[in-house]
């Protein structure tokens, strides 16, 4: 008869739920990080690699939902964290979005081939830009997370995380005006372009706007812990 | 009378045994869970552990274990009525050991996280309701035993907590964490010298022939502490800044500085668990001693004899070395979660509350009190996940322990006193 008990106390401690938000976050980043090649290879009309990125954003976008998955299966609700539960299933959530976007900008170019017109070629490049930077710091803040919690999420990595989540949300600003101003420009050339194509056009600037929405999110989910 | 005379050697003998079963199923559980924080924090490895273990257990055991095996011998139970049958008391000591002792069998194997201390109080109980009468208990002093149970976890935990924002105000929350870390570092480690050292000896050395004044007890702890603090400085002079650790959590050099602190604590911890649990086991042994060696004297005026003590660390880490040492790689394995500067505040905490809780002669749970300490960190929202379907069980696990070990030890006494009349 084994005289063994151990459960008094290994079983207490649960891993820290932070590690896994990070890894999801880091998988969602890499999705994003895939659009700006993607639209590269819209650009140059070259199908194949269109293909490929679009199938590589699909790929990284069921392992970001494996690891969201595996992280809800490990959230029984007797835990007692320094965070609330819902806000951190909501987080995981959010961070999810952001790779189902990424995914659905993938497949429109994947059923549907797109030239891109030349009035709104530096807008894009430019919207593309401010993405990466939104989703980048995005994922910078979430990685605080452990440094937060060494802190008891106060003092100096609550201000320094307080103001990363101000500047999250004045990239946000930003880049609401230049998707307006990207939407004029579109605008102005609409008819010369195909009725149905304009209408897609508008759908990926909304994607591409969604993204940016959605870090925005991640921010004010954040906030919250701050607040608790 | 004639009973003793006859069998004396006998009941000793079996005494010796039972207490021997019964201090190494603690060594083989308990001791483990209290030491496991360490070696998960890699601050100590397993075999370092074990000699740490070793040590102090004794130490713990020898200084200051006399006050909870006086409360364990003599502060439960009330034998005035047994002065004419001094053996039904050895029956019962007996009875109440075996029953403890299977019963943190049985419960081990199920997996169920049962204290060592609430079964032999458990026991006793039950032994005195069926073998002498409910008016035998002292209820009062088992009431304050039971109420010392819900309290000293929120001590540890309240300790802990405080420790927890002290290291966030001193360290963490500065300019330069490693710098502080390493300022304050041989303070805490002076704290963990000197309030162990200081609740053992003031005025706790008797059994000893040391009688220290207030004074000199506070003298000699200062020494004490200022002497693991330049132990510790040893150790911690040399950490440097490590920038590539330092990337993905900036933190990582500063909690450097507390892993060899918690080696600190692992001693605090076998110390203090020598000092409380190793009664659980040799309190009932060291009754039928008294009783025996004094021809019957049921009120047990003679002194505690320190090979009883010493008997009763060699069995805990008899435990320690043949079962213990598993427990305590699984239980390092998980832990690990608790980063070392919690870690250490965590087992502060819990070893300075069951010092004092031995000191004052309270029979506690180690691991209970680690557990509050651990919640105390969490309250201070310092850990990632505290899964309390865990402390549930333990709550349920209490409240289980009290009655089956009072039956058990019911059974037990019966059997014993049919055998030998």
């Amino acid at each position: 008869m084994p005289l063994i008990s151990n459960r008094g106390l290994s079983g207490l401690l649960r891993g820290s739920p932070f590690k896994p938000i990070q890894q999801h976050m880091s998988a969602v980043f890499s999705c994003v990080c895939l659009i700006p090649p993607l639209f590269d290879a819209v650009y140059k009309n070259d199908a194949k690699l269109v293909a490929e990125f679009a199938d590589q954003i699909s790929f990284l976008e069921t392992e970001a939902d494996k690891l969201k998955s595996t992280f809800r299966l490990n959230m029984p609700r007797s835990l007692f964290m320094p965070v609330d539960r819902k806000d951190l299933l909501s987080l995981i959530a959010d961070q999810d979005k952001i790779a189902d976007t990424a995914e659905d900008i993938g497949k429109i170019f994947l059923y549907r081939p797109m030239v891109v017109p030349e009035g709104i070629k530096e807008f894009l490049d430019e919207l593309l830009e401010g993405t990466m930077e939104i989703t980048a710091a995005a994922k910078v803040m979430i990685e605080q997370l452990d440094e937060l919690m060494e802190l008891g999420f106060g003092g100096r990595e609550h201000d320094k995380v307080y103001k990363m989540i101000a500047g999250v949300r004045r990239s946000e600003h930003n880049i609401d005006e230049i998707i307006h101003r990207g939407r004029k420009q579109l605008y102005a050339i609409e008819k010369e372009l195909d009725p149905v194509t304009v209408i897609f056009w508008y759908k990926i600037i909304e994607l591409l706007g969604l993204i940016s929405d959605q870090s925005e999110n991640l921010a004010d989910r954040l906030l919250l812990f701050l607040s608790k | 009378m004639e009973i003793i005379a006859a069998y004396g050697t006998a009941m000793l003998i079996l005494a010796v045994i039972f207490g021997l079963y019964m201090t190494w199923g603690i060594g083989a559980n308990d001791l483990a869970n209290a030491m496991g924080t360490s070696v998960g924090a890699g601050a100590v490895t397993v075999k370092q552990a074990i000699c740490i273990a070793i040590i102090f257990e004794f130490l713990g055991a020898v200084l200051a274990g006399g006050h909870v095996t006086k409360t364990i011998r003599k502060g439960i139970i009330d034998p005035t009525s047994l002065v004419d049958n001094p053996e039904i008391l050895v029956y019962g000591m007996l009875a109440s050991l075996l029953a403890a002792a299977v019963w943190l069998m049985i419960a081990s194997a199920k997996g169920w996280p049962v204290s060592t201390t609430h079964s032999i109080i458990g026991a006793l109980i039950g032994f005195a309701i069926v073998g002498i009468g409910p008016e035998a208990v002292k209820w009062g002093k088992v009431g304050s035993v039971v109420l010392s149970w819900v309290i000293s976890p929120a001590v540890g935990g309240t300790i802990s907590f405080l420790l927890v924002i002290s290291t966030r105000k001193l360290i963490f929350d500065t300019d330069d964490p490693l710098k502080n870390a390493k300022r304050y570092a041989p303070v805490y480690i002076f704290l963990v010298g000197f309030i162990i050292s200081l609740v053992t000896m003031f005025k706790g050395l008797k059994h000893l022939n040391l009688e220290l004044s207030a004074l000199q007890s506070f003298g000699v702890a200062t020494l004490f502490g200022i002497l693991t603090a330049s132990i510790g400085w040893i150790f911690i002079r040399k950490i440097k800044d490590d920038p590539t650790a330092n990337r993905s959590f900036s933190y990582a050099s500063v909690e450097k500085v507390f892993t060899p602190m918690m080696l600190f604590t692992a001693c605090a911890m076998a110390f203090a668990h020598g000092s409380n649990d190793v009664a659980n086991g040799i309190g009932p042994l060291a009754a039928v001693y008294s009783i025996i060696s004094s021809g019957g004297d049921v009120m047990q005026s003679s002194t505690l004899p320190i090979w009883i003590l010493l008997l009763g660390g060699a069995g805990i880490v008899l435990g320690l070395i043949t079962l213990g040492y598993r427990v305590m790689l699984t239980v390092g394995k998980k832990i690990t979660e608790l980063t070392p500067s919690r870690g250490f505040c965590a087992e502060l905490a819990a070893a300075t509350t069951v010092v004092l809780a031995s000191r004052t002669g309270l029979p506690v749970s180690t691991t209970h009190i680690l557990v509050g300490s651990v919640l105390g960190v969490g309250l201070a929202r310092g850990v990632g996940a505290v899964d309390l379907r865990v402390v549930l069980n333990i709550i349920i696990s209490w409240l289980v322990t009290l009655p089956a070990g009072a039956i058990m030890a019911m059974l037990f006494f019966f059997t014993l006193k049919g055998i030998f009349s």
